[in-house]
């Protein structure tokens, strides 16, 4: 009986220091990535403008939230603000009182991101009319009158894509084969990713109009497994370089590609970058990512709180010419990418800012639309 | 329909239905031995999640692929030995104590994970080591058998041979029967004088051996690398593979490679011209086919023993 006391107290013991810790971490803010964005200012700036970004999720995804509380702290560095950093976890009953508490107190701009939060963001927005607030990623077109909201031309990032692509296939790169067969291995069939796709395929076909484009989609965003057979097949038909957009089951994509000496495209953030130190063979073969600049665009925002130029109530789209997409151009993109597709990405590039060339988005489309898209280029 | 057929008839294809199959046999036989024995092991998944990272985990701290690999085992007996020891010990429901165990292992690798790299998505911060892959001296020189046969994950073979095992397991070893006792009727068994709690704890130990080896091959090999919930549900279906196959050794083998080719087949289906919402349909036709095989077969069964036992028949 005492032995069974003592279990119980101990159990209670580490329960707490368990709760003590993940509520330090979630309460806190990253104190493990990036400890700078975390503190608050110090009390000498106290004029300065004070923002808050509120994480609807966990740091440390090496994507959406990282790029934000990346560019929070480049808003501390270059704006001298107060800042700070809160992780909301992933249980949505969370979020609402968070924002309600957050909205209450003297933040001047609260920056939060994500479909699933605009709702939220939206209706915290109206209840406190005298707060900037700024949603740094949805499609939703619905704003209230305080929000300024973004979002991505992710189709314009994946033309640029596409054409890298189509150009590597034609290339007489080391791991290219004479097939004019690129892939596509998608996260699910759903219109944000088929907006990847369109441009892709679209991209694809303006730098070599014969190419070939096989499609997968896995059902699954957390599922390497899956996507290292699609991709393994996709390699094995002839394709020399495959671009994922399917988030977790996208590492799958990069195994395939190690595995059988092809090309890859990464997506989100800088793919190769986090490898590099540790599998720099896979890493050489991630030829470049399609990048939402997150970061950037939140910098560029509450830069213009400060000057009182951002537009509220609106939701905008930045693409190439705004400089809130683009490719990651590595040292991995400058040494294994030839000179000559390089210069031909960067003249469609110019041509993508200066809107001589105009990308469709899927967004709009109907499933037939996108079918015929996706039929075109089927091998 | 040409494509097709070439797809499917390759060597390629039939060598992807192991390798797909592989991590489902493993969690198929870890609920096969845990059903003999009378407890419901839907622990599996988590027990996969953990060991994949411990493997992952402990290679990059050691650099040896095999103290990974042993890593990973232990953490999965260690976790099947907690589950038992509430189970079979304090009397928890098994099937709470499943649920506890997936619960824990889905945030605890990510937590872990976090702690030790700083990410918490995917362990590419880690320099992990992969187990080989062995080619077959002899094997590989048949034509067609050989490519398909030669060649796989270390651990694809040792899941070959553990349906051998456990097929002797179960026949022939004394461990084996009382196993199947004490899963059949642990009062009749506990009259004879068999200790029930702790064949049934052996059981649960076998179960997350198989469980860890098969979260292994997903981190050390198959990819050689952890993400959170990489399993994806493959313990799950597992289990499944296990009921289909009707808790025959034998049965559990097949269905898993039945499991494993619907999966390879639906990946392939995609470089056609198909469209994608049919192919994904594929594992789910695949299982409805295998259930309504299972119920057809069950109830005939049902009929024919009915009919021994009825007087009119004799």
């Amino acid at each position: 009986m005492k032995q069974k006391w003592v279990l119980v107290v101990l159990l209670l013991a580490l329960t707490l220091t368990a709760c003590s810790k993940a509520g330090s971490n979630g309460g806190e803010a990253s104190s493990g990535s990036s400890p700078s964005a975390g503190n608050s200012a110090s009390a000498s700036n106290s004029g300065a403008l004070k923002v808050v970004l509120l994480i609807p999720g966990t740091l440390g995804d090496k994507s959406f939230f990282d790029a934000a509380n990346a560019g929070l702290t480049k808003v501390k560095q270059e704006l001298g603000a107060e800042t700070k950093v809160i992780e909301m976890g992933t249980d949505q009953t969370k979020w609402e009182p968070t924002f309600n508490d957050v909205a209450g107190q003297d933040w001047d701009v609260i920056i939060s991101g994500g479909s699933q939060i605009t709702e939220l963001l939206n209706a915290t927005a109206e209840q406190h009319p005298d707060k900037t607030f700024i949603n740094y990623d949805t499609d939703i077109q619905e704003t209230a009158a305080n929000v300024h909201a973004y979002s991505y031309a992710t189709n314009e990032v994946s033309f640029l894509t596409g054409a890298v692509a189509a150009l590597t296939s034609t290339s007489g790169m080391p791991n290219a084969n004479p097939d004019k067969l690129i892939g596509f291995v998608g996260g699910m069939d759903i219109p944000g990713i088929n907006a990847f796709l369109v441009g892709y395929i679209e991209g694809a076909k303006y730098a070599v109009p014969d190419i070939k484009v096989a499609i997968s989609y896995a059902g699954d965003f957390a599922n390497p497994g899956k996507g290292k057979e699609l991709s393994l097949l996709q390699y094995n038909s002839g394709a020399d370089l495959i671009f994922n957009v399917a988030g977790g089951t996208g590492l799958g994509v990069f195994e395939a590609a190690k595995e059988k000496k092809r090309y890859a495209i990464g997506v989100d953030s800088d793919q190769a970058a986090m490898m590099t130190g540790t599998d720099a063979d896979k890493a050489s073969l991630i030829v470049t990512s399609a990048i939402k600049k997150i970061d950037e665009v939140i910098l560029s925002a509450v830069t213009k709180v400060k000057d009182g130029s951002l537009e509220m109530g609106k939701l905008e789209v930045v693409g190439i010419k705004e400089n809130g997409v683009g490719l990651a151009e590595n040292s991995i993109y400058s040494n294994v990418v030839p000179e000559d597709i390089r210069a031909k990405v960067e003249e469609i590039k110019t041509k993508l800012t200066s809107g001589e060339i105009k990308v469709d988005n899927a967004m709009g489309m109907d499933t037939a639309q996108i079918d015929e898209i996706r039929n075109s280029v089927k091998p | 329909m040409n494509e097709l057929l070439n797809i499917v008839f390759s060597t390629d294809f039939a060598f992807s239905i192991l390798r797909v199959a592989t991590p489902i046999l493993f969690a198929a036989l870890g609920a096969l031995i845990s059903n003999k024995a009378g407890i419901v092991n839907i622990g599996l998944e988590g027990i996969m999640l953990v060991s994949a990272l411990t493997g992952v985990v402990v290679s990059a701290q050691t650099g040896s692929a095999w103290v990974g690999l042993a890593g990973a085992v232990l953490a999965g007996l260690l976790i099947a030995a907690i589950l038992g020891f509430f189970t079979l010990k304090f009397r928890t429901h098994i099937i709470l104590g499943g649920v506890a165990v997936n619960m824990f292992a889905s945030g605890g690798t990510v937590f872990i994970l976090y702690l030790v790299s700083g990410d918490k998505g995917a362990s590419t911060s880690l320099k992990s080591e992969v187990l080989p892959n062995v080619r077959l001296p002899l094997v590989e020189d048949i034509p067609v058998l050989g490519p398909i046969l030669s060649g796989h994950h270390l651990l694809t073979y040792v899941a070959l041979l553990s349906v051998v095992a456990m097929y002797y397991l179960l026949k022939r070893m004394p461990l084996g029967l009382r196993i199947r006792s004490v899963g059949e009727n642990p009062h009749a068994a506990q009259s004879v004088g068999v200790r029930v709690n702790r064949v049934q704890f052996t059981a649960l130990l076998l179960s997350g051996l198989f469980a860890s080896l098969g979260g292994a091959y997903m981190s050390m090999g198959y990819l050689s690398l952890f993400s959170r919930d990489m399993t994806a549900g493959r313990g799950w279906i597992g289990i499944a593979a296990e009921a289909v196959g009707r808790s025959t050794t034998v049965g559990t083998f097949l269905s898993s490679l039945v499991f494993g080719a619907a999966d390879a087949l639906a990946n392939a289906l995609q470089i056609l011209k198909i469209p994608s919402e049919l192919v994904a349909t594929t594992p789910y036709v695949t299982t409805v086919v295998g259930l309504t095989v299972y119920a057809i077969a069950e109830t005939r069964l049902k009929k024919r023993k009915a009919r021994r036992h009825s007087p009119s028949d004799s």
